[in-house]
């Protein structure tokens, strides 16, 4: 089977699993009994009903952790093709490729204990 | 003539997605659901990637753009007042001048692009390895990759530092 032709599995497989939810919602709307009253619909807070509204202002903090997520996300994508390519590498310039990415590691080390040290990972 | 190969296909249905999701990024009025609409454009450029055979790039655009940026532009709208929904309908010749404009920089675009000689071939898209990549970050352009981590590193203590002085 020729590579290209290999994604066609692929694509059965996004449609399968975007048909199953779909049709397995589709089949519990027309099994189940459809009686809204209001009191259904207030969310369920561990028996306690609910004050305020959910849409409320988040806390800097989260923006934060997302940020500290995307950093290392990009980190973590520089891995990939360094580990990919690190036999070879090693053959070719030695341990310099170790060093390359322990210096790339480590200035990302130091945002992480600067986050640490300005308490960012704590939940207070 | 176009031949309706399923390279074709694919790459029809991913453009519509993408191009479906940003019209109805525009189009919502609630902030998270833009977001979700902006998740499926990546998700679609993503698959346009695929059919170019850069599978790494497809695997980078879900990694970073659908699942970080996505997550960012979220908490980052969390923390602003978002529950105005209010819509801007009072100035219909707004949305005239508008369509002019847009018309006429689409019809620019398009007399520079058929305008344009396209001299030799296009450069062959086959010949992609990880490992390929891996060897020219890593031995051809190792500066700007160490460079690339203080750019992280800058980025996170600017926001740490204006986190900080936000809350005291």
């Amino acid at each position: 089977m020729d590579y290209a032709e290999s994604y066609v599995i692929v694509t059965v497989f996004i449609l399968l699993g975007v048909a199953l939810p779909v049709a397995a919602l589709t089949m519990g709307r027309l099994l189940r009994p459809h009686q809204p009253t209001t009191d259904k619909g207030i969310s369920y807070e561990s028996g306690v009903d609910p004050t305020g509204d959910s849409w409320i202002q988040f806390n800097v903090r989260y923006y934060l952790f997302a940020l500290l997520f995307v950093i290392f996300d990009v980190e973590t994508v520089f891995l990939y093709p360094w580990a990919v390519a690190y036999n070879d590498l090693r053959t070719d310039v030695g341990l310099f490729i170790l060093v390359e990415m322990l210096i790339f590691v480590f200035f990302l080390v130091i945002g992480l204990l600067y986050a640490w040290k300005k308490k960012v990972l704590e939940w207070t | 003539m176009i031949s309706m190969n399923g390279e074709f296909i694919a790459f029809f249905l991913l453009s519509v997605m993408a191009i479906a999701g940003a019209v109805f990024m525009i189009n919502f009025t609630r902030v998270v659901h833009m977001i979700l609409a902006l998740a499926f454009t990546f998700l679609g450029i993503a698959g346009i990637f695929v059919t170019l055979n850069a599978e790494f790039l497809a695997v980078v655009q879900v990694l970073i753009y659908t699942g970080a940026v996505s997550i960012l532009m979220l908490f980052g709208i969390m923390l602003t007042r978002h529950r105005d929904e209010t819509r801007d309908g009072g100035r219909p010749w707004h949305a005239f001048l508008c369509f002019l404009g847009v018309g006429g920089f689409f019809a620019l675009l398009m007399r520079i692009i058929y305008g344009s000689p396209f001299n030799g071939e296009t450069a062959k898209t086959e010949t992609f390895s990880v490992s390929g990549l891996g060897e020219s970050v890593f031995k051809q352009y190792v500066i700007p990759f160490e460079v690339t981590s203080i750019l992280l590193l800058v980025a996170l203590v600017g926001a740490i530092i204006l986190a900080k002085k936000e809350r005291s």
